[in-house]
């Protein structure tokens, strides 16, 4: 009688007493905290096959001289708040590794700093290699950009979300769209009824 | 006769040992007032199951009290809670089950206090110009609208449909369906036509939101608290020139057209099961007394009561209360208006009115707002519980 009182007076039912140690995982492996927003896998599996798209290009594959590519910022349409440069910095890490030099990304999100050096150059405030009063800023042979649109549905059934990665690469000289390709994921999930 | 002395041997032997069930304890919190000193000692020290409602609340008043960056912060966590899945939880499990209280699942909220987290943040990135950003924002906020038992209810905020069309709009987008959607879900005022020029864009939430409290006999209904709200609009002087602030947006009306939930079910079950017990237990002690007196059926009166007094537990045992935890410090009414005004500095009053549309006395808010000049959006949010005056 007295060992079942005091082994009532045991605690348990506490999970995971220990905490759970940091689990690495790969970027385009589905976690265990999942959403059906715009996850890690989905950033790598997307710009993954965009990168390929734009190397099979004949126009970048076929060509003797670099292609000189600027980025415009990803319209997101969809319902999740995200960093959408993020797509477009895969994008161009993964064609600046794979391409062997065939594609060239122009910086010019930081045109306002190489104009400043530039007029620090021209002015003799500091030293130049090369005439600084010669235009060498590269104009854009294409630019690449994107949009991400999505359709969600909500029902007692669960939560649906479809996501459209589209991207496109834009002969800057004639505006024609060279190459697009696009991904599509879709997620569904069923909370617990407690929230619901 | 040995069965009914183990019987009740079990009994009391259980109801000792759940005396010594451990209950978690929240030690008394001092708070200074300010969200950015009392978020992290909130957080930290608060059930963990409670943080998102701790969350809501913190970045409501950072929200009022101008303090914007750690609002970003704190709803950016909260969000990350109620945009997953909650789907295999123990929480929520035990929240379902007969003898834990609704309570015990972590708090995300209801659907308008969730679309509240989304429409603030959505207000926030507009404020770091990124309208497409908050666009995503009041689309989820919508979204979290949008599964209503009566679908006449469903996805039905003017607000965020109108600033969905705004922000299409500034992003070279057409933002005509959502003004539509806007225009046909008017119950309070009738947004106007875009402004495709304006570069202030002035959010304005007024009055206290609903509460939370049940009803029912062992509390299973989830019921909503209207506070009465004598603020019926605003008036914002800026530039020489008075703007009226209407009202688009009820948050009563939304807590209560969501019809019911599945929950509701659940408590509704856990309440008859309380009930049943109840009354089942009487009467089974009962029918012990009643075989007690007679000496051919004294042997089976232990049982019977024995019975009854663990049926009577297992029915007080039973928690069937709704969750009334509330995000307790949101708005009632939620408004808007944007407007072109020169760049530079501007010196902003805003007046709130009542019905007569007079000027109510002591809620005016004085801010200076710098413009800026390149045709970026200014975004101001303001509260009649927000702090005067303002520099943004």
């Amino acid at each position: 009688m007295s060992a079942a009182l005091l082994s009532g007076c045991a605690s348990s039912g506490v999970k995971n007493p220990s905490g759970v140690p940091v689990t690495e995982m790969k970027a385009d492996e589905r976690g265990f905290v999942a959403g059906t927003g715009v996850e890690s896998q989905d950033l790598v599996a997307v710009t993954d096959k965009m990168a390929r798209g734009i190397l099979a290009v004949p126009q970048v594959a076929n060509s003797t001289t670099e292609a000189r590519v600027v980025l415009d910022p990803v319209v997101n349409e969809t319902r999740f708040p995200i960093n959408k440069d993020i797509f477009l910095t895969r994008i161009r890490t993964q064609l600046n590794s794979k391409s062997a030099g065939k594609v060239r990304f122009l910086a010019r999100e930081r045109m306002a700093t190489l104009q400043n050096e530039r007029e620090l150059k021209r002015s003799g405030q500091v030293t130049s290699a090369a005439d600084p009063n010669v235009v060498e800023f590269k104009g854009a042979d294409y630019f690449l950009t994107g949009k991400l649109q999505g359709l969600s549905t909500r029902t007692t059934a669960g939560v649906s979300d479809y996501v459209l990665y589209s991207f496109q690469l834009i002969d800057a000289r004639t505006s024609d769209i060279i190459w697009e390709d696009a991904a599509e994921i879709k997620k569904q999930g069923l909370e617990d009824a407690a929230y619901r | 006769m040995r069965g009914i002395y183990s019987l009740l041997t079990a009994l009391a032997v259980s109801l000792l040992v759940a005396g010594c069930a451990t209950t978690e304890r929240t030690p008394p919190q001092r708070l200074t007032g300010n969200p950015a000193v009392d978020a992290p000692t909130l957080l930290t020290n608060g059930p963990s199951r409670d943080k998102v409602l701790l969350q809501y609340r913190t970045a409501a008043t950072a929200m009022q009290r101008g303090q914007f960056d750690e609002a970003k912060q704190l709803l950016d966590d909260a969000i990350l809670t109620i945009s997953g899945i909650i789907g295999k939880d123990t929480e929520a499990r035990k929240a379902r089950g007969y003898f834990s209280p609704e309570a015990r699942k972590t708090f995300i909220g209801e659907p308008y206090e969730r679309v509240m987290a989304y429409y603030y943040r959505g207000i926030l990135y507009w404020m770091d110009g990124e309208p497409d950003n908050a666009r995503a924002c009041f689309r989820s906020a919508l979204f979290e609208d949008s599964d209503t038992l009566d679908k006449k209810y469903a996805a039905d905020y003017v607000l965020l449909d109108y600033l969905d069309g705004l922000a299409s709009l500034k992003l070279a987008g057409d933002g005509s369906d959502a003004l539509k959607r806007a225009q046909s879900a008017v119950r309070i005022s009738m947004p106007g036509s875009y402004n495709p020029n304006a570069n202030l864009l002035v959010f304005v939430d007024f009055g206290r939101g609903p509460t939370k409290y049940a009803a029912g006999r062992h509390g299973e209904n989830l019921m909503f608290e209207e506070h009465p709200c004598k603020i019926r609009g605003a008036q914002l002087q800026i530039a020489g020139k008075t703007y009226q602030v209407r009202a688009y947006d009820d948050l009563n009306y939304q807590a209560t057209t969501r019809g019911g939930r599945v929950m509701d079910h659940i408590l509704a079950n856990k309440a008859t099961f309380k009930d049943a017990t109840d009354i089942g237990g009487d009467a089974a002690i009962v029918s012990g007394v009643v075989l007690a007196h007679n000496r051919d059926t004294q042997p089976f009166a232990l049982g019977a009561i024995g019975l009854g007094i663990i049926s009577k537990i297992a029915s007080a045992s039973t928690r069937a209360e709704a969750d009334t935890r509330s995000w307790d410090n949101l708005p009632l009414y939620l408004s808007f208006a944007h407007l072109d005004v020169p760049a530079g500095e501007h010196a902003v009053t805003i007046d709130f009115l009542d019905e007569g549309n007079r000027v109510i006395a002591g809620l005016t808010k004085k801010m200076t707002i710098d413009v800026p000049p390149n045709g970026a959006d200014k975004v101001v949010y303001v509260s009649d519980k927000s702090t005067t005056p303002q520099n943004l």
